[in-house]
């Protein structure tokens, strides 16, 4: 909780009015950001992501199961989001469930695609090992360790920087001709092993309104002045993949859609430098 | 099972009487008071430490002396298999319990009546001993916080395997059945504040074991000490004022 003053107040919302944010930005600037992948040694692939003071770590296993009866030609993808309470004490017990939730609910939204598993960020067909039979379950795990505000933004940077760090181990299927004879075998060798797709996994971008203005990346005494806030999912062809409207004030339609596109302008900017941060932190993990 | 070969090399390659190794960061946590990471090989810990501040629930407040919480946490994706943990079960509330008592024992709560101290550690790499790494990741945390204490505390484990005694157990060595000993030492005024042992073990072997377990506290709390007195160098000179 963020305590302010009446004066603290009208001095943060004046910044923004005036494009002049408390530590210097203006009202669609990024704070600095930082990744770190293959954090998780005990995963297939994890990422951790500072934005200032806030600290999110993403971590992606897999795991042979069957694929839904509804979409046999698809493989399974989960997200879960965990608030630590060194984040903050409100998270101690099960004081941090409800927003645990909200955060995954948010992430699967832009991250899982429809019910049928069409318009996923990853292509869920690739994830198939046997049709009908086998496939790939990615499990994606969020841990907020520390928070600044706009952990949202922050976790899903980390979740596509997991994805682009995972890797699947080679398994090799046996021909039987008929269903129920294909039989596979998991390979031994740690070095064998493909990468995700991650060409179309999209980033969101939190745009939240304070007073008459409109800011990105809001840091948490920033936030406690938000009235609604849009989270927009954007890949790097500039299409919208999920959209959450969060805070309790209405929204005029004219001015949601000004939101929206500038979740799109400042997503695709985000989307090309987080995805030349990764490709960074993929080399200096190489090199060591 | 084999744990230590015919060279007299460990599994992951120690010796016997060789700790894993550790590394330690403070003030990792922008918003907490105080805040540590401590890792002892592949276990790796954060604890944060909020207060002394206000107690939130009235009817928990002490006239006499300070009200000291903790809670541990392990992440999903913290042991090898992918496990969702409930809140508060079984293992996690006595782990709490524990690593409160410990701190409980170090701190000066009577400097710090009707306020309250809240201890969270989270576990993001489990490989054994994470009793221990706790310990150590909230004693560093609560220096950092500048909570008054009688002495730092300390933790390190040892166990009984092929006939040897082997310092700071990892988990495939905590997994073989042997008893594990983990002890909770104040260095400067050299007491034990902690000591838990499961399985079973002849008297004299305990002795050699927990003497072991305490020289390898002891070594931990010289390395705490070292990280602590460089992080307070950082602090004097970022502040400057140490004129070289």
């Amino acid at each position: 909780m963020v305590g302010l003053s009446a004066a603290e107040r009208v001095y943060i919302e004046d910044g923004i009015a005036q494009d002049l944010r408390l530590d210097g930005r203006g009202r669609q600037h990024f704070r600095s950001l930082s990744i770190q992948t293959g954090v998780i040694p005990q995963a297939n692939g994890s990422a951790r992501v500072r934005l200032a003071g806030t600290d999110v770590i993403a971590s992606v296993k897999a795991e042979l199961g069957s694929p839904q009866p509804g979409r046999p030609g698809c493989g399974n993808m989960f997200i879960s989001v965990e608030c630590s309470p060194t984040a903050a004490p409100e998270f101690e017990g099960k004081g941090g469930e409800d927003t645990n939730l909200e955060l995954a609910k948010a992430l699967q939204r832009n991250f899982l695609g429809g019910a049928s598993g069409a318009g996923a960020a990853i292509d869920l067909t690739t994830l198939i090992v046997i049709e009908g039979k086998v496939c790939w379950e990615l499990y994606i795990d969020g841990l907020v360790l520390s928070s600044d505000g706009n952990i949202l933004d922050a976790l899903s940077i980390a979740v596509k920087a997991a994805l682009s760090n995972t890797g699947i181990p080679k398994v090799q299927v046996m021909g039987g001709l008929s269903l129920e004879e294909a039989d596979f075998e998991l390979s031994d060798n740690p070095e064998e092993f493909s990468h995700l797709d991650t060409a179309q996994v999209p980033v969101t971008v939190t745009i939240s309104k304070v007073g008459r203005y409109h800011i990105v990346d809001a840091t948490a005494e920033e936030e406690s002045q938000v009235s609604s806030a849009v989270s927009v999912a954007v890949n790097s062809k500039g299409l919208i993949c999920g959209l959450t409207k969060s805070g309790t004030a209405g929204l005029d339609p004219s001015i949601l859609m000004d939101m929206i596109s500038v979740g799109k302008r400042v997503g695709l900017k985000t989307i090309s430098s987080v995805e030349t941060d990764i490709a960074a932190a993929e080399r200096t993990l190489e090199a060591e | 099972m084999e744990y230590i070969s015919p060279e007299g090399l460990r599994l992951d390659g120690r010796r016997p009487m060789e700790m894993r190794q550790l590394h330690a960061e403070l003030g990792v946590i922008a918003k907490a008071d105080g805040s540590a990471t401590f890792e002892m090989g592949n276990t790796k810990v954060v604890a944060a430490v909020y207060g002394p501040r206000e107690v939130q629930n009235r009817s928990q407040q002490l006239q006499e002396q300070a009200l000291v919480r903790c809670e541990y946490s392990m992440a999903t994706f913290s042991t090898g298999e992918r496990r969702k943990r409930g809140k508060g079960d079984r293992r996690s509330t006595e782990i709490s319990l524990v690593i409160r008592q410990t701190m409980e024992s170090a701190i000066l709560t009577h400097l710090l009546p009707r306020s309250q101290i809240d201890i969270f550690v989270q576990v993001l790499q489990a490989d054994g001993g994470t009793r221990s790494a706790c310990i150590n990741a909230a004693a560093l945390a609560l220096a950092d916080a500048g909570i008054p204490m009688r002495d730092l505390v300390a933790s390190c484990a040892a166990g009984f395997l092929n006939n040897t005694p082997l310092l700071d157990l990892n988990y495939t060595e905590d997994s073989g059945g042997g008893p594990d000993v983990t002890v909770g030492v104040f260095p400067k005024l050299d007491k034990i504040s902690l000591l838990q042992m499961d399985s079973k073990l002849p008297i004299d072997l305990f002795e050699k074991v927990l003497e072991l377990a305490t020289e390898g506290a002891k070594a931990t709390a010289e390395y705490m000490r070292e990280r602590l007195s460089e992080n307070t160098r950082q602090l004097v000179s970022a502040r400057g004022l140490l004129r070289f």
